[in-house]
């Protein structure tokens, strides 16, 4: 087993009697966009809160380059959280800030640094999604599409290892999908070291970002492989939620 | 389900949220005195509780101790104790309708406001985006909600006393003709700075209960649109049942510590 991946043991959550994650085993390699897929509601958010250290898992463990961070304690885990940025399914910005001081907030937060300093920091992050001339704008000024650019140039200004995205490109229309995919990709190819995972039902995005593909069905990981790996592969599973069909081993 | 479950469904619910408020709570006050400071939260919410609310607390204040004098006069003047205006309309000021109607016109404004903002950000996933940062949200954002009503409360209930007491004394010397000579030597008498002290304590508590139900209905929004405008009812109804039991309570405990002096 090497060293230079997350790799979720035997993972396990639930919520009461309802099993969501029934022992997942993945791994994420470093560097690489990874894609997780699945039907709603099959624990794809609850995977994304557990692997950020907001929620515990019952069972299993989450190892991050040789660090088991599952037996971490509160202090060591908010340091493992700092690793981490992430983009929420609909940007989630304060709408009581302007894009710049969405952007500078988590710098305000966390470093100390010279306002000098934190503005090329967030306007870098800002340029890096081509919102540079946006930044005094309101929330509200901004398209859905820009939104989006905001809320990963705020997940990348801490400069993290871990970049995870939630559902990006739910309720898009087909042009602004292929925008926030370019988007991802981008900020992949311009990010050396980045990794990134991305949860998403969305299997047309999924095949055009992903280097690893793993679908998660039931609360267990059910397939890995790379993209073109899913478009030959003839897991019936797979296959149904690829074609969207309505016959098949899933059943609603 | 038959009646007697039902009520103990009820009961235990009842339970249960009261122990998740209490934990809220006691998680928000932890937040006010623990590093990291924000104090630029706190005086921005300073000013929205205390500022902001200035003039309808003023006009509350004015039209209350007006309306008093007016009502006052019409059960003291059938005995001939009209001079006593003064000095009964702004106990009753000092101690009782200064923190609770200040802390009930507060509550509509500042509660609602509280429990529809955070509630907008919890759906809208903005409470999340606080955590993934590695910040807590409740000290983020309830602490200084609740730091600020704590203080900004009682200053509000004086300016109600001040306006209050200016009204039934322009009212009752001006337009009632009571003489000025006696109305303000009885109003000396009778009113102590207890009186006043009692009143901004009291607006203190309610003040706390404003922000904290607020706060924590805003927390514990589900549901879009409608689940926000729901928590926001919901705290304003809650606030000021409180205020109006707790009220009950602090006087009785108060009472005693004033009925002695002289």
């Amino acid at each position: 087993m090497s060293d230079d991946c997350i790799r979720l043991e035997n993972l396990q959550k639930r919520f009461g009697a309802q099993e969501v994650l029934r022992g997942v085993d993945l791994e994420i390699p470093f560097g690489k966009i990874t894609v997780v897929i699945g039907r709603s509601g099959t624990g794809k958010s609850v995977l994304l809160k557990i692997l950020m250290g907001l929620m515990r898992a019952d069972g299993g463990r989450i190892v991050i380059g040789g660090t088991d961070i599952t037996r971490l304690g509160d202090r060591e885990l908010l340091k493992v959280r700092n690793r981490f940025g992430m983009v929420f399914q609909h940007a989630a910005l304060f709408d009581s800030m302007t894009v710049f001081e969405n952007v500078a907030f988590p710098l305000r937060e966390h470093e100390r640094l010279r306002e000098p300093a934190l503005k090329e920091r967030v306007n870098a992050a800002l340029a890096s999604v081509g919102l540079v001339e946006h930044g005094h704008k309101d929330v509200h000024q901004l398209s859905g599409g820009m939104r989006k650019r905001a809320a990963v140039a705020r997940a990348l200004v801490r400069k993290p290892e871990f970049l995870l995205y939630d559902e990006p490109t739910t309720g898009l229309d087909p042009i602004m999908t292929a925008h926030v995919d370019d988007l991802i990709r981008n900020t992949q190819n311009a990010t050396p070291g980045l990794t990134s995972l991305v949860i998403s039902h969305d299997m047309e995005a999924t095949l055009r970002i992903a280097d690893k593909v793993a679908m998660l069905h039931e609360g267990r990981v059910i397939f890995e492989g790379t993209a073109a790996d899913v478009r030959s592969t003839d897991h019936p599973v797979v296959r149904q939620f690829v074609e969207g069909r309505l016959e098949g081993p899933i059943q609603i | 389900m038959n009646p007697i479950s039902a009520l103990g469904a009820w009961m235990l619910a009842a339970v249960e949220e009261f122990g998740q408020y209490a934990v809220f709570t006691a998680r928000a006050l932890w937040g006010i005195v623990r590093p990291p400071y924000r104090l630029r939260n706190l005086f921005r919410q300073m000013e929205f509780v205390g500022n902001q609310s200035l003039s309808i607390v003023l006009i509350t204040g004015a039209f209350t101790g007006m309306v008093f004098a007016v009502q006052t006069d019409f059960a003291f003047g059938r005995f001939g104790a009209r001079g006593l205006i003064g000095s009964t309309v702004v106990l009753a000021l000092t101690r009782e309708l200064g923190p609770v109607l200040t802390s009930l016109m507060v509550n509509g404004r500042v509660g609602s406001a509280m429990a529809a903002e955070i509630g907008t950000m919890r759906v809208t996933e903005q409470i999340d985006a606080l955590e993934s940062m590695a910040i807590d949200p409740v000290q983020y954002l309830a602490s200084p909600r609740i730091g600020a009503s704590i203080l900004m409360l009682p200053i509000l209930c004086a300016a109600f006393d001040l306006v209050g007491a200016m009204g039934v004394s322009y009212v009752a010397t001006q337009v009632l003709g009571v003489n000025p000579g006696p109305y303000y030597a009885r109003m000396e008498w009778f009113v102590d700075p207890d009186d006043i002290w009692g009143g901004m304590l009291k607006s203190a508590v309610f003040g706390f209960i404003i922000a904290s139900v607020g706060c924590y209905r805003g927390f514990t929004a589900r549901g879009g649109a409608e689940g926000v405008g729901r928590a926001t009812t919901r705290a304003v109804v809650a606030s000021g049942v409180a205020i109006l039991v707790v009220d009950y309570f602090i006087t009785v405990i108060l009472a005693p510590m004033s009925v002695n002096r002289a």
